[in-house]
């Protein structure tokens, strides 16, 4: 049996893209082999470790999950659009480097989705607390650090980079 | 800065914090791992497997409403070469041909040029079978009503005495007795299993894959293909972790992908999902364990009598291996005079079993430091001992002699680890006023302490017969590249090999570069497995650094001090005169190295690293659920190359421990894995990780990398025991088996909870 | 990836009318999907059977919290992540903002819907004991029209619902009575985080005199489907907590309650816990159940619940200064009495975030300062500033000394941490104030910030009873 396949407009890291695709086809996929971003990972198709997440309207989401069709319009955010401007120069995200320099990455397989849940985390709490960073990034499951150098990662990112905004004056 | 300017205990670069050399790439998401590439033209292959545990294939039936003629079918008749993975002993089949002996074994490959036909293809192959019995644990196997492998289901066996045992037991003062029992542990690497495979008539077989050992995958493509040594090529992709899981399977993978290449003419993808890795790949040996000791009067050990059993599965794979660890581990870091060890691998049709971080040392360190703490429950001396002096009265130190008899040459620091992990863990005042305050509260709390030292590095003569050949040469475009086959799979190989290289030529890090692992390419120094790559591999790319700095000075001019400019101009001269400038080195084994096969005696291992490890466990009475909430790694493990890197080790390697000790059930029914999901295998998220504390305490190792010994596996031996010594102290209940999951302290728990929770309703 | 993506159609009409159009036209043939943390992961195994789905994600007619006067109405497309957010439901009905938040991950709960969490069926589900709890009401939705019935009826069997093959759930409505109920809720599974529930069970009980007047007990993963224990319930009822009264019902819960051994877990250990995790909601009643007086309406409360709404917001911002605090708690009248009332400010105070906290600092006037920090503070603020001075009484008798010391101190917070030092002062001298404050400069940040965060809620708390004292 064959589907109809849809024609998919959303804005992938800041660039506008359209895909042509069956619209059950999840958006990991299309990121990888449509848009050939494989920097997004696939650990278990199931939701339950987190190295397919990506940012989707600003929230976290797990894209093995997501059928593209339910994008149609989104703005999604991959590990590539952490750093956009690398190869011209460009400076890292802080959260990469200091995963860099804080051994938050082993092996690195879940470590774009790692850094996206991280990323999703700072911007919900910019000086997060430990339980704050250990429930920000349970869903992502690492079998090489035991955590413990990517929750060091996330608090030298947050101290180093995070805004000091004043509340707004009243 | 000048050449060699340093010397090896005063560094630059090894000991420094330096970025992952491979970081940043793996940060932005373009380290490539195998499923990241394509091949043009590329099919993608699936396996047909065993859907019972042991019969004989009586049919094989193609249901016609798939368009065959679109697939690439291959069966054990297309193998050009031998059907069979080559390990230590080739038992087992590439694909099974007329008997299956485990559930999900390969059978039949198929390929197809869209990925999302094989899942109806992979059905309608219909196999019949008639079944045999199926045998499904060590007592099943050791019974050996049926005989499911070789003439006695024994894969492997040892026997190690020391002493006179038999007449230890009259004169002891104590004797205990214990069982101790590990189950199964999957490896759960976030990347599975992967492959590519591309063959042409010219150039035989190419494969790029996750994986950790290059040319282990390159024998088997030799036999399985019938090929020459440069008509194989086996290129390791980056490889998303594989804590062992990778060092035995890539060979079975590599070989289907292979052979649905050459008959297809295409490249071919095999990549497996979570589900078919978890239920065909390898995992950790159940093994059951059973002590009897004797001590004297003051609680030194006498005697030790280990009966040690481990389920290898299917085929013998690497049991004979990892059991040989576990026999090399299983009588603890202790000064004992009599010990009697006997030790089998039995083959059940369970999936082989194969190597796992630790390689059969957490099981035997298991059954071992739990029952040291048994011992100190059991003995009734006057003043009383407790687990922490009834492990410093026995502890090896310099000078002494270990199970096999090796001479501790080098300085042995127990004491010292002990004392500091007490120190740091609060140990004592926590655990008198856990006694009390577990008395009012449903929460009880306890500590558990484990002492231990892993061998690093292959087991007796294994490095001698590996014979690694390793190196370094420097590029026109002036760069030092480290030629070894030791892959980075996250423990941080290229890192610490730049670093070693960096340091010894007395060059800038980034001067210096790894060698993609491409058997093309790269000399054999062996497997990355067994905690081998610091201290072994690093050595000799210290001494070939070494080398090449003398071969400069005696033929290109390189003054004794000199600049990294100097360095590479003298490379230039070096060039001009001979063609390349490369410098490998093999293995040279310390001096005294001395190990006897037959006998079970000498020196295991060239060096050891030890350790003292503490777990605060809290055991909740309402849920019959234990955390860990604290726990403390404290080890000596020579010299730490990067302080980054190594703590990253100890902290991966605890957490992935505690996993074993307190979550991760492989449930298996009939031979299969029920369980076979994330969802399902449970292992520790982010709220689950304790905090961990690493200390290292560093007594640089001569014959090591810059000093350094083994790291890597140290972790996965401590956390287990000292876990479930922390949850006896917290219940009063003895637990000896693992996974040690709520329902099976429920088993025991509930049944001393006051009677009136046990009333059941009358069935109505 | 097993599944065949092109086996399978979905479509996405975008609004409410248009899907239950469809569902009317071809009853059973469309499959709803909205976050697609159940049916795509079935899709991955190749295991969705679906052949036709038809995507609610993003309808607005299902994605609202909608605040009435007796009820709080949630869509069925509304994620998890909404309901934590959400400072009505913290406020009101705590139990299901946590069990929300317990849900897998944020991934997670960013894309599974209270409507999916329900319709699926699953025994485990984790919403469900909390609905249950809260007495829910379900209203389903079809091109014939709308209906409403209790939770506790919605699921008829092992993953079976009373819905249609043409209806959609469109909303659960809870109603806004609790706040006096002593409120219950443990999941309980092999890990902490991402874990499905081997036992969950919710509870809320109005308890007076010692006797439990009310009481709702809803569970997960101890029969079919989530169900409320009516004869657990009935055996506690009109009790007083006593040792024979937990027996009892422990009793009750054994022959109520049938789960199973399954791959996660097995029967025996499931009963168990559940009487256990009954006992212990029974202990924490037994432990708080002192004799609450009649509530006759405190008179500032009374004026407050019927207040204009700037007037009541303008009253909470002199307690706490955080705007989105202050709106919150205006949403939450009327609100019963003292208690409810220091309740729900607490509530609504843990589920704020950083903007918020330092929002409320800044409406302190540094301690040792007699001037507020801000002078062109609102006209709200004025009694803000009067209750700072009773605050910092004891600062105002210091020495010079100590008060240079607390300026200095002052300053290098601000200048370590961005916000200014906050204390709950009350009683406190300034020589303990400067303790403290040096004590808290060792601090790193994230934990100092929390500390803030707690010192305000504690000064709210007192100028809460202060106001309802005046």
């Amino acid at each position: 049996m064959s589907t109809r396949w849809d024609s998919i407009r959303f804005t992938v890291n800041g660039q506008p893209r359209t895909v042509h695709a069956p619209p059950m086809k999840r958006l990991l996929d299309v990121l990888r082999e449509d848009l050939h971003l494989t920097g997004t990972k696939e650990g278990c198709g199931e939701g339950e470790c987190g190295s397919c997440s990506v940012r989707m309207n600003g929230e976290l989401v797990n894209s093995c999950l997501v059928p593209v069709l339910q994008a149609e319009g989104a703005q999604i955010q991959t590990v590539e659009g952490l750093a956009p401007d690398l190869d011209s120069g460009g400076a890292l995200h802080p959260l990469q480097e200091a995963f860099l320099h804080c051994g938050g990455a082993q092996c690195g397989i879940c470590t774009p989705g790692m850094l996206m849940a991280a990323a999703q985390l700072i911007e919900r709490h910019p000086h997060p607390s430990q339980a704050e960073i250990r429930e920000g990034l349970a869903g992502n499951l690492c079998r090489c650090t035991g955590f413990a150098r990517i929750f060091a990662s996330v608090v030298a990112a947050a101290t180093h980079a995070a805004p000091e905004q004043e509340p707004d004056a009243r | 800065m000048s050449t060699a300017a340093t010397t090896r205990s005063q560094t630059r670069i090894v000991g420094a914090p330096v970025p992952r050399k491979e970081g940043i790439d793996k940060l932005v998401g373009r380290a490539q791992y195998v499923d990241d590439l394509t091949r043009e033209g590329m099919f993608y292959g699936a396996t047909v497997r065993s859907t019972i545990p042991r019969g004989l294939i009586r049919s094989i039936a193609f249901d016609p409403h798939i368009a065959w003629c679109d697939f690439t079918i291959v069966t054990a008749k297309d193998i050009p070469g031998k059907n069979h993975i080559q390990l230590i002993v080739a038992d087992q089949p590439c694909l099974a041909e007329t008997q299956v002996n485990h559930c999900d074994e390969p059978i039949l490959l198929l390929a197809h040029p869209d990925k999302h036909k094989l899942l109806a293809a992979v059905a309608a192959v219909h196999i019949e079978y008639d079944p045999l019995p199926a045998v499904f644990s060590i007592e099943e196997s050791e019974s050996q009503k049926e005989i499911i492998l070789g003439e006695d289901n024994l894969i492997k066996s040892f026997l190690l005495e020391k002493g006179d045992v038999d007449s230890a037991w009259a004169r002891a003062a104590h004797i205990v007795e214990g069982e101790y029992r590990t189950g199964p542990q999957e490896h759960l690497y976030i990347e599975n299993n992967g492959m590519i495979a591309e063959w042409s008539a010219e150039d035989g077989i190419t494969v790029w894959g996750s994986l950790q050992c290059p040319y282990y995958v390159h024998k088997t493509l030799r036999a399985v293909f019938d090929l020459p040594d440069e008509k194989v090529r086996v290129i390791q992709t980056e490889t998303g972790g594989a804590f062992g899981g990778k060092e035995d399977y890539p060979s079975v993978l590599a070989s289907h992908a292979g052979l649905l290449a050459m008959k297809s003419g295409h490249a071919v993808k095999m990549v497996y999902d979570r589900m078919e890795d978890l239920a065909a790949t390898t995992k950790r040996h159940p093994s059951r364990i059973r002590h009897r000791t004797a001590l004297d009067a003051d609680g030194k050990l006498l005697a030790m009598e280990i009966d040690l059993a481990t389920d290898g599965g299917a085929y013998s794979t690497l049991s004979a291996t990892v059991l040989s660890r576990a026999t090399l581990h299983a009588c603890g870091p202790y000064v004992c005079p009599n010990i009697r060890l006997r030790s089998r691998a039995w083959a059940t049709n369970h999936v082989p079993y194969g190597a796992f971080r630790g390689f059969g040392a957490p099981q035997a360190i298991f059954a071992m430091e739990r029952h040291m703490d048994a011992i100190a429950a059991a003995l009734h001396i006057d003043p009383p001992i407790d687990p922490v002096e009834l492990r410093r009265r026995n502890f090896l130190h310099q000078g002494d002699r270990n199970a096999t008899d090796q001479l501790m040459r080098e300085p042995v620091i127990l004491d010292q680890l002990l004392d500091r992990a007490l120190a740091e863990s609060d140990y004592h005042a926590k655990r008198a006023r856990y006694a009390r305050e577990n008395l009012a509260s449903p929460v009880k709390r306890g500590m558990g302490i484990a002492a231990f030292y892993h061998g690093s590095g292959f087991t007796g003569s294994g490095e001698l017969y590996l014979n690694s050949l390793a190196g370094v040469d420097v590029t026109p475009d002036e760069k030092v590249r480290v030629l070894v086959s030791n892959t980075e799979f996250g423990q941080g190989t290229n890192t610490i090999l730049t670093q070693i290289a960096a340091e010894a030529l007395g060059l800038e890090f980034s001067d210096v570069t790894m060698v993609p692992p491409d058997t093309a390419h790269i000399p054999n120094s062996g497997p990355t497995v067994a905690s081998r790559t610091g201290m072994v591999v690093g050595r000799i790319i210290e001494r070939a650094c070494l080398q090449l700095l003398a071969l400069l000075r005696e033929s290109a001019g390189l003054q004794e001090k000199s600049t990294r400019e100097q360095f590479f101009a003298a490379c230039r001269r070096f060039r001009a005169a001979h063609g390349k400038v490369e410098s490998l080195c093999y293995y040279e084994a310390p001096p005294g190295i001395h190990w006897d096969d037959a006998t079970y005696h000498g020196e295991a291992y060239g060096a050891y690293a030890w350790a003292v490890y503490v777990a605060q466990v809290a055991v909740d009475t309402v849920t019959y659920s234990a955390e860990v909430e604290d726990f403390w790694a404290v080890q000596e493990v020579g010299r730490v190359l990067h302080p980054v890197l190594a703590t990253g080790q100890i902290e991966g390697g605890v957490a992935q421990a505690i996993g074993y000790a307190l979550y991760e059930k492989v449930v298996l029914e009939n031979g299969r894995m029920a369980n076979n999901q994330m969802t399902n295998y449970i292992m520790p998220t982010a709220e689950d990780v304790p905090p961990i504390h690493v200390v290292f305490e560093e007594i640089p190792f001569r014959y090591g990398g810059y000093g350094a010994k083994g790291i890597g596996e140290l972790p996965h031996d401590g956390p287990a025991p000292a876990i479930l010594n922390a949850i006896r102290d917290a219940t009063g209940v003895p637990f000896n088996a693992i996974p040690l999951l709520p329902e099976d302290l429920f088993a025991t728990l509930a049944a001393r909870e006051h009677p009136e929770n046990l009333w059941e309703p009358v069935a109505s | 990836m097993r599944g065949d993506p092109e086996a399978h159609e979905l479509i996405a009409p975008g609004n409410l009318a248009a899907v239950l159009q469809l569902l009317a036209a071809e009853p059973g043939a469309w499959t709803p999907i909205a976050g697609g943390t159940e049916l795509m992961v079935a899709h991955a195994a190749g295991r969705l059977t679906a052949r036709k789905l038809v995507s609610l994600w993003e309808i607005p007619d299902l994605r609202f919290i909608r605040v009435d006067e007796g009820t709080i109405a949630i869509g069925a497309g509304v994620p998890f992540i909404d309901l934590r957010r959400n400072a009505a439901i913290a406020a009101q009905l705590p139990l299901l903002a946590r069990a929300a938040s317990w849900l897998g991950s944020i991934a997670n709960q960013s894309r599974a819907t209270l409507g999916g969490n329900l319709v699926n069926g699953s025994p485990a589900a984790d919403s469900s004991p909390a609905l249950l709890a809260y007495d829910a009401q379900v209203e389903l939705i079809s091109a014939r029209g709308r209906r409403t019935l209790p939770y506790e009826k919605f699921h008829t069997g092992y993953k079976r619902t009373a819905l249609a093959p043409d209806e959609l759930l469109l909303a659960v409505h809870l109603p806004r009575r609790f706040a006096r109920h002593r409120q219950y809720l443990r999941k309980v599974g092999t890990r902490r985080a991402m874990a499905i529930a081997k036992v969950a069970l919710a509870g809320t009980a109005l308890v007076e005199e010692n006797v439990v007047r009310e009481l709702r007990l809803g569970a997960a993963s101890v029969a079919p489907y989530p169900t409320r224990l009516y004869r657990t319930e009935e055996a506690i009822l009109g009790n007083s907590i006593t040792e024979e009264t937990i027996r009892t019902a422990r009793r009750a819960l054994l022959a109520e309650i049938a789960p199973i051994d399954d791959i996660r877990s097995v029967a025996e250990y499931r009963r168990r816990v559940a009487a256990n995790l009954v006992e212990e909601f029974l202990r924490e009643l037994m432990h708080s159940a002192a004799p609450v007086d009649a509530p006759l309406m405190n008179a500032a409360l009374a004026a407050w619940n019927s207040a204009d709404e700037s007037t009541a917001l303008t009253q909470m911002l002199a307690c706490c200064g955080a705007r989105r605090w202050a709106s919150a708690m205006v949403a939450m009248r009327p609100v019963q009495d003292q208690e409810a009332l220091l309740a729900v400010a607490d509530r609504i105070w843990a589920a704020m975030e950083e903007p918020d906290w330092r929002e409320a600092f800044a409406c302190h006037p540094r301690i040792g300062e007699r001037k507020a920090a801000h002078a062109s503070a609102p006209p709200s603020a004025q009694k803000s500033a009067q209750w700072s001075r009773q605050e910092q009484s004891g600062a105002a008798q210091a020495e010079a000394r100590v008060l240079e010391e607390l300026a200095r101190g002052n300053a290098q917070y601000e200048e370590r941490f961005g916000f200014t030092y906050i204390v709950c002062a009350t009683g406190k001298s300034a020589e303990e104030m400067l303790d403290l404050l040096n004590r808290r400069l060792g601090s790193d940040r994230a934990t100092e910030l929390r500390e803030a965060a707690e010192q305000q809620r504690q000064i709210t708390e007192i100028r809460l009873r202060k106001w309802m004292a005046a």
